[in-house]
């Protein structure tokens, strides 16, 4: 499998430019466990005056947070660094090479950079999740919880084809290297329920930026909430979400025509 | 000297005022936290009638107000000039007669806070629309007395920067601890929620630091929440912490110079 092979060399490289930078990794790690000490303590605060916040309890929070965090993951580890890389390549016309190889192009322009040190923050968030799950003294369902990991990945797949739509836009919009900035400003909603937002920011995360497709709806799964029709429409949405990127990726792959003169 | 301030103005205002669709995505990233917590908070707040004495309309002009007040406090030295330490650029202005970060950085700052307050205004309107709080606690004197708060919390975030962005003259590794530093502000300045909701021993420490100079205090200053004794304690605790801010800044910019010598050609 050419693909496999190509894996295998991405995470190589990948490994080698994350062994150069091993001191930046460390404190890198250490600012991010802060983060987490005032993630959490604006938790304990929240809950210190009230006991639920629209109807959710602290361990369903703690849960989300780590809904949130594997978003945010995503974002730091995958997306960041591949568009920071993307943007220079249409810039300087050396996407040229990355569009010449015989795999698909779609792979290779979304997978080839990853931030491997960040690998223990999926560990971390996995571990928020359960302790949040036990917090809340629920124990899921083992329906619920299959439902849960099911639209974590389609809310994950959602927001990748965003992010493809937005990449691709520079095909047409050459200019247009603040490509990402709004996936992430609107980042920060993820962290509580988009049901206690107003009605306004509610739509803006649910319809325009999807936020909230990947962190609030898999918890509200996770709570059974969701019915089964309604599983399978947020699973077919991610799937029709991703045809439809890929199909703008093409159309851009299409009119691009090289930097150079 | 006031015509080297006008002059830098005159440049940096038109170098940032090209960046000015960079700018509208700062403004966006920056927002969304603060108004993510006042959502969080209002709801608390209408769900039980009070947190702790605060209404749902304190939570809204508490965070409207932090957005200006914060956008008015805050400084970008180490993006206006950590690397012109790394890359040697600093040796040009070094040459000129006037005092790099006290002039071409500080204007730098001014001219960014201006446009961002310029880009802050319409967004405000609309959240002012959204959230409609009642401002009716706010008088002209209150405004007057938040100004010189400000012009403290401003003062002493900028000399705090600098110094921080001074320490690139020691590692490479300078912005890593200018996270921390942003960590620490966040807690005790009042960002996440207002300081008295915070846990006691966080507010006792948070009395004696300089950061709720940045936002907690003229925020309630404007919100007409504080006695004149108290505001007049700010005053003195503010005045403090410039000086010391001052003398920091001056040692570790002078300790910093000797060890630098320029990279390149």
């Amino acid at each position: 499998m050419p693909v496999l092979r190509l894996i295998k060399a991405y995470l190589r490289v990948n490994l080698q430019m994350a062994l150069a930078y091993r001191a930046e990794a460390v404190v890198h790690i250490a600012v991010n466990l802060m983060w987490l000490g005032w993630e959490l303590l604006s938790l304990t605060i929240i809950f210190n005056n009230t006991a639920t916040l629209g109807g959710w309890g602290p361990g369903e929070l703690v849960a989300l947070l780590g809904v949130f965090r594997l978003v945010n993951t995503l974002m730091a580890a995958v997306i960041w660094p591949n568009t920071e890389y993307f943007n220079t390549s249409v810039r300087d016309g050396s996407l040229d090479y990355m569009l010449l190889l015989p795999v698909n192009s779609l792979f290779v322009v979304t997978f080839s950079r990853l931030t491997l040190w960040r690998l223990w923050e999926p560990i971390l968030a996995v571990i928020l999740i359960a302790a949040g799950l036990g917090l809340s003294g629920a124990g899921a369902a083992p329906l619920n919880l299959a439902a849960f990991l099911v639209l974590v990945l389609a809310g994950a797949v959602i927001l990748y084809s965003l992010w493809i739509a937005l990449i691709a836009f520079t095909f047409w919009f050459t200019k247009f290297d603040n490509n990402v900035t709004i996936l992430q400003a609107l980042l920060d909603t993820g962290r509580y329920p988009a049901t206690v937002y107003p009605t306004w920011l509610r739509v803006i995360v649910t319809f325009i930026v999807p936020i909230a497709l990947a962190t609030t709806v898999p918890l509200q799964a996770l709570r059974g909430e969701l019915s089964g029709p309604q599983v399978a429409l947020f699973l077919g949405i991610s799937l029709l979400s991703l045809w439809v990127a890929t199909q703008i990726w093409r159309r851009g792959v299409r009119r691009y025509n090289g930097a150079s003169s | 000297m006031l015509r080297i301030y006008q002059r830098l103005w005159q440049v940096t205002w038109a170098e940032q005022w090209q960046y000015r669709a960079n700018l509208i995505m700062y403004l966006l990233y920056w927002l969304v936290s603060p108004v993510v917590y006042l959502a969080v908070w209002s709801a608390i707040a209408e769900a039980q009638g009070s947190v702790n004495g605060l209404t749902a309309n304190d939570f809204a002009t508490y965070y409207l107000t932090l957005l200006i007040v914060d956008q008015l406090t805050s400084e970008i030295t180490i993006h206006a000039f950590g690397y012109k330490v790394q890359d040697g650029s600093l040796s040009g202005e070094l040459i000129r007669p006037a005092h790099p970060l006290l002039t071409n950085t500080l204007v730098y700052n001014l001219a960014f806070k201006a446009l961002s307050l310029l880009g802050l205004v319409p967004v405000w309107a609309v959240l002012f629309a959204l959230f409609q709080p009642d401002y009716g606690t706010v008088t002209l004197a209150n405004l007057l007395l938040a100004l010189l708060a400000i012009g403290l919390g401003f003062g002493i975030s900028f000399l705090l920067g600098a110094a921080l962005t001074c320490v690139a003259f020691w590692t490479t590794r300078v912005w890593a601890l200018y996270e921390l530093y942003a960590g620490v502000t966040v807690l005790f300045s009042g960002q996440f929620v207002p300081l008295s909701l915070m846990p006691p021993a966080i507010q006792t420490a948070a009395q004696f630091l300089p950061f709720q100079m940045f936002k907690y205090v003229p925020v309630q200053i404007i919100l007409g929440r504080l006695t004149w004794p108290e505001v007049l304690g700010y005053y003195a605790l503010g005045l403090a912490w410039l000086a010391a801010a001052w003398l920091l800044f001056r040692w570790v910019w002078s300790a910093g110079l000797k060890r630098y010598s320029a990279v390149g050609a």
